[in-house]
């Protein structure tokens, strides 16, 4: 029975455009597959999750206690709503600082709160006085932009590079495929480093450009296989003979039917654009001070780890949990798409 | 029949629970094997024939259990339940072991040839390496002397240039070549009994022929029964002595192999072999099958053959036949159909199931079959009763 | 002699990789904004003469695509040009720092695959159980968590609150005992070696053994499932020995390569750890020469990972080759 209710509606669907029915069917049975499969559910609970704090921080300025004072370091914090909260910063030694979390102090001799201290700061603020909690929220911002960014130049790069290799073949395919072959072969961190550095400076723009061209070699191996493969299926062979251009039947067959694989290696990638990104704000050529991105919080509080422990701890999990997200869920379309392994 | 047989499987029921239902694959099934016989099963994919085989060495895979019935090898006991003192149904003390079944019944007793041989030999080991080891195994012999045995067999199962052959590695062999390697693999542990599982479904015709002939050469030589599970009736009237029709889980018809062919006694053993393409037939005298075989997880009431049947009456739907002799001077013809006469619960005056006649559209009396085959038509019903 | 074969031509292969290598990194290096002779000046007072000086000193005056050639032209000679910070030869300095970054990533390396393998097996073995469960979960972690935090946890856990282990540093088993403060024989250096490496070890072995791991279970369960092991079960073979044989050895072979190919996620982990532990490698020294702008010893380090990446894979090909009969060592592709 549910078999023929399926077909009825997919028959219904069909009658509004023919191409794409082969594709559709293929997302439904992802999405069921996806609601079916707990690894998957439990990854999109926490890509939610975390997503949602990210989007939340974006809109609510007034988050913590703490808004914005001093912004114009920070490129996503331009777009936002700007409250003009007085700060308060009594001397040294004396009672608690309000920082925003933005807020480019150099680090102070405060003693940071501890953790858990007060409600008002339940991770407590580190070294500059700024609540620590705060920052971690914002960090999200940071860290899901960054890695959905550069995972989507990654693909866009790799989905052009690959179809053109694979469309037009022969000698333009050897040289793509050999140069990203070349990209392929230095160590991403060493090649993202060396592109930053030089060709940018140290930025978190230019980091994430990088992640995403080191990124461009395996999505552009994808496409091409399978866009040689789609190639030689018999329906694009009835729509050559029938005349219709490679170039259309690229755009409009190859490259959808190829969306879904890809797509969840792009969300796997995601988790991987994080942790590359954490690493390189950790050795200073990310994200950069007084940005909250947990690599550069990292960074900062290594300086005090023996005193401050835990201000190396909180930034460190926030990011495994988000990683953590992104790699279940990726994982769990994987399942959904290939079975085989995990029924 | 005087003597005892050297396999004898009586009503054995294998079945797997799932998240869907309990799928009884095998469901009762009773048949034995002598010794130097070939005894073929036969049926449609699905109709449970490999789990069958697969029972007899105690090897159904997970979620798949043997849930009754007895099973016994030159008098030992394969497998067997008793009633325990409360009731509730155990292993009797004297089956084997699964340590025993392990070493002294697997390969040396009864041994395998599996349908793929692309996919049953280890890609990483030499053909000759695999073939030593389970000689080591199975007969105990030292390195040296199984080694000599493996490329012995290879020779006798005419491989050329055996001990060249010997050090090659799987993908360097055709598929023929390396289903004369599983052969001899199962011949050089010197069984009793092999259980061939569809072992030419994967090959060219030429090549199976080939290997039956082989087949019946080393047979004739050895000694060696043969339970052949096979979809193809023409394979059995090449090689079987005997032969147990199965579908759904249960063995319709079982006779000798001329019986069977000659003298038919069930309406689905004639389907088959009307759906066999046969060189004094064209293709227009070939009348496929109605129908798909239903699951094996909600079978029709009543004769399970009977949604697709075209003598299924109204008795069919209700009395559900065990395999009784139906003709047979020496080797007995069992037979599962009411149609026979030894029933005797009233087919004659059944009505017959009117709309079940033969339906233009290949495509849509399966899909009407199908869904019969799971819930029992209405619409069969009320025309049954209408018409008489 | 197929193989030697083989191993000639992927190496030919390698050729317009490395040479690719060159060139991106070669302009990456040349074409930034930052200028290296007001490096080497420092900021100081200078004439023009002075920089003309300098410029022509490093051939900077020439057009890009001869100085690439003279670049090039040195390399082949083993010579990677000096640095503007050491004041010394890129190829020296490398040679000093290399030992420590193989260690840590070959010993990473070992943990790795001596913990994934077995706990893939068990994993695939007992699929869908406890154990299972819990393997499954400690990869997950360990694909997720940064190298360097792991780092920073152990650190705090295992030489600060514990005191167990040192928290930075490496005591290089290849020099004398005595060159090493409060040691005098080679099983205490040895000893030390083992306890300063014991943590880096860990914090950049965890990615590595949470990919072999999910690879091994999975090709273990693919494995098990294969007709082979089903033939093997019926003639008896004790599931032990097709645990560790039948199933096992077609298993592994996706392991080589994945050892492989995960050699450039190992070395950007090295430059991390190396940080985080404080161990003179090439990671760190990779670290400072992009601090300083000297863009002869970053060029040359670049080029030397990207080689020593594409080696990897090399070697990874060839034992794969050697292992897996079916290989086919084909001309093409």
């Amino acid at each position: 029975m549910a078999v023929g209710e399926s077909q009825i509606e997919s028959g219904s669907e069909s009658v509004a455009e023919d191409d794409d029915v082969e594709a559709r069917v293929g997302w439904r049975y992802t999405v069921a597959q996806v609601k079916r499969d707990t690894t998957a559910r439990w990854g999109l609970y926490i890509v939610s999750f975390v997503l949602f704090v990210a989007v939340y921080a974006l809109i609510d300025s007034n988050l913590s206690r703490l808004t914005f004072g001093h912004v114009s370091n920070y490129r996503f914090a331009q777009l936002l709503p700007i409250f003009d909260h007085p700060t308060h910063i009594p001397p040294p030694g004396e009672g608690r600082a309000h920082v925003p979390p933005y807020f480019p102090l150099a680090e102070q001799s405060w003693n940071p709160l501890p953790a858990g201290g007060t409600l008002e700061h339940p991770l407590g603020t580190d070294r500059a006085g700024r609540d620590y909690f705060t920052r971690i929220v914002y960090g999200t911002q940071v860290s899901v932009f960054v890695g959905l960014i550069s995972a989507f130049i990654g693909l866009l790069g790799g989905t052009l590079i690959g179809a053109t290799a694979g469309y037009y073949g022969g000698r333009i395919d050897d040289v793509l495929m050999r140069a990203v072959e070349t990209v392929y072969s230095i160590p991403p961190l060493i090649l993202i480093i060396v592109f930053t550095v030089f060709v940018g400076g140290a930025n978190i723009w230019y980091a994430v450009l990088g992640v995403g061209i080191t990124f461009v070699p395996v999505f552009a191996r994808i496409i091409r296989s399978r866009v040689l493969s789609i190639r030689e299926m018999d329906y694009i062979e009835a729509a050559r003979a029938a005349g219709v251009r490679d170039r259309n039947i690229i755009l409009r067959h190859v490259i959808p039917n190829s969306f879904a694989p890809v797509l969840v290696y792009a969300t796997l990638q995601i988790g991987v654009t994080i942790l590359i990104v954490a690493g390189l704000s950790f050795l200073g050529y990310g994200a950069q001070p007084p940005t909250p991105d947990w690599g550069a919080m990292l960074r900062t509080a290594h300086g005090y780890m023996h005193s401050n422990v835990w201000l190396s701890i909180w930034p460190g999990i926030a990011i495994m949990i988000t990683i953590m997200g992104f790699n279940l869920f990726g994982d769990g379309l994987q399942d959904a798409l290939d079975p085989r392994i995990n029924d | 029949m005087s003597s005892e047989p050297l396999l004898r499987v009586e009503n054995l029921k294998t079945q797997f629970f799932t998240e869907a239902g309990t799928v009884r694959a095998v469901d009762g099934i009773s048949f034995e094997v002598r010794e130097g016989e070939i005894v073929g099963l036969v049926g449609e994919s699905g109709a449970g024939k490999s789990v069958a085989s697969m029972s007899l060495l105690r090897l159904v895979e997970d979620p798949g259990e043997i849930v009754a019935g007895e099973i016994t090898y030159k008098g030992e006991t394969i497998f067997g339940l008793e009633e325990g003192p409360n009731g509730e149904l155990r292993e009797r003390d004297d089956v084997l072991s699964n340590e025993e079944i392990r070493t002294r019944i697997r390969g040396n007793e009864i041994a395998v040839i599996f349908q793929d041989p692309m996919e049953s030999l280890n890609p990483v080991f030499t053909v000759g390496g695999q073939l030593r080891e389970f000689i080591e195994l199975n007969r105990g012999l030292g390195e040296d002397e199984a080694k000599a045995e493996a490329i012995d067999m290879l020779r006798e199962v005419g491989i050329p240039d055996p001990e060249q052959r010997y050090e090659e590695y799987p993908h360097q062999f055709s598929g023929g070549m390396r289903q004369r390697v599983l052969i001899a693999m199962a011949l050089a542990c010197e069984p009793s009994l092999i259980i061939a599982d569809e072992p030419t479904t994967a090959l060219d015709v030429t090549v199976e022929g080939q290997i039956l002939d082989l087949v019946d050469e080393l047979q004739a030589k050895y000694g060696t029964s043969f339970i052949w599970v096979t979809h193809d009736l023409g394979v059995v009237a090449e090689i079987c002595d005997r032969v147990n029709v199965m579908y759904l889980g249960e063995i319709v018809e079982q006779a000798a192999v001329d019986d069977l062919f000659y003298d038919t006694k069930h309406p689905y053993t004639d389907a088959l072999l009307d759906s066999m393409p046969r060189p004094d037939r064209t293709v227009d005298d070939l009348e496929p099958i109605e129908g798909v075989m239903p699951e094996a997880i909600d079978p029709p009431s009543g004769c399970r053959f009977h949604p697709r049947c075209p003598h299924a009456r109204e008795v069919c739907k209700r009395v559900h036949p065990e395999p009784k002799i139906v003709a047979g001077d020496g080797e007995p013809h069992r037979a599962a159909c009411v149609k026979h006469d030894a029933f005797d619960v009233g087919y004659d005056e059944s009505p017959p199931l009117e709309d079940r006649g033969p339906t233009p559209s290949g495509e849509d009396s399966a899909d009407t079959d199908s869904e019969s085959g799971l819930a029992p038509n209405p619409t069969a019903d009320d025309g049954g009763e209408r018409r008489e | 002699m197929k193989l030697l074969k083989y191993t000639i031509y992927r190496l030919l292969q390698a050729i317009p990789v490395l040479i690719g290598i060159s060139v991106i990194t070669f302009l990456l290096a040349n074409l930034g904004p930052g200028d290296p002779v007001s490096l080497m000046l420092q900021g100081q007072e200078h004439t023009e003469a002075q920089v003309r000086a300098i410029e022509q000193r490093y051939g900077l005056d020439k057009p890009l695509h001869e100085r690439y050639v003279t670049y090039m032209a040195g390399l082949l000679q083993g010579d990677f040009g000096r640095s503007i910070h050491y004041r010394r030869p890129v190829a020296d300095l490398m040679l000093e720092r290399i030992g420590p970054t193989l260690l840590l990533v070959l010993s990473a390396y070992a943990f790795a695959l001596v913990t994934a393998i077995p706990l893939g097996i068990i994993a695939a073995n007992k699929r869908n159980e406890p154990t299972d469960h819990v393997s499954r979960i400690v990869a997950l972690f360990g694909v997720s968590t940064p190298s360097f935090w792991i780092g920073i946890v152990l650190i705090l856990i295992f030489a600060v609150k514990l005191g167990w282990f040192p928290s930075s540093g490496l005591v290089y088993p290849w020099r004398s005992p005595d060159s090493v403060r409060g040691i005098s024989s080679y099983p205490e250096l040895y000893y030390e070696t083992l306890r300063h490496l014991l943590l880096p070890m860990i914090a950049l072995g965890t990615l590595q053994m949470a990919t072999i791991m999910r690879v091994e279970r999975t090709q273990m369960i693919e494995s098990l499932q294969g007709e082979y092991v089903k033939l093997a079960r019926a003639y008896g073979v004790p599931e032990r020995t097709i645990l560790r044989k039948h199933a096992f050895n077609v298993a592994q072979l996706p392991i080589i390569t994945i050892v492989g190919l995960n050699l450039s996620t190992a070395i950007g982990g090295a430059v991390l750890v190396e940080t985080v532990f404080n161990i003179n490698g090439m990671g760190r020294l990779f670290v400072d020469a992009i601090a300083q702008n000297d863009y002869q010893l970053v060029m040359g380090i670049t080029m030397m990972l990207g080689f020593l990446f594409v080696m990897g894979v090399i070697i990874t090909d060839i034992s794969y080759a050697y292992v897996d009969p079916r290989v086919t060592y084909g001309e093409s592709d």
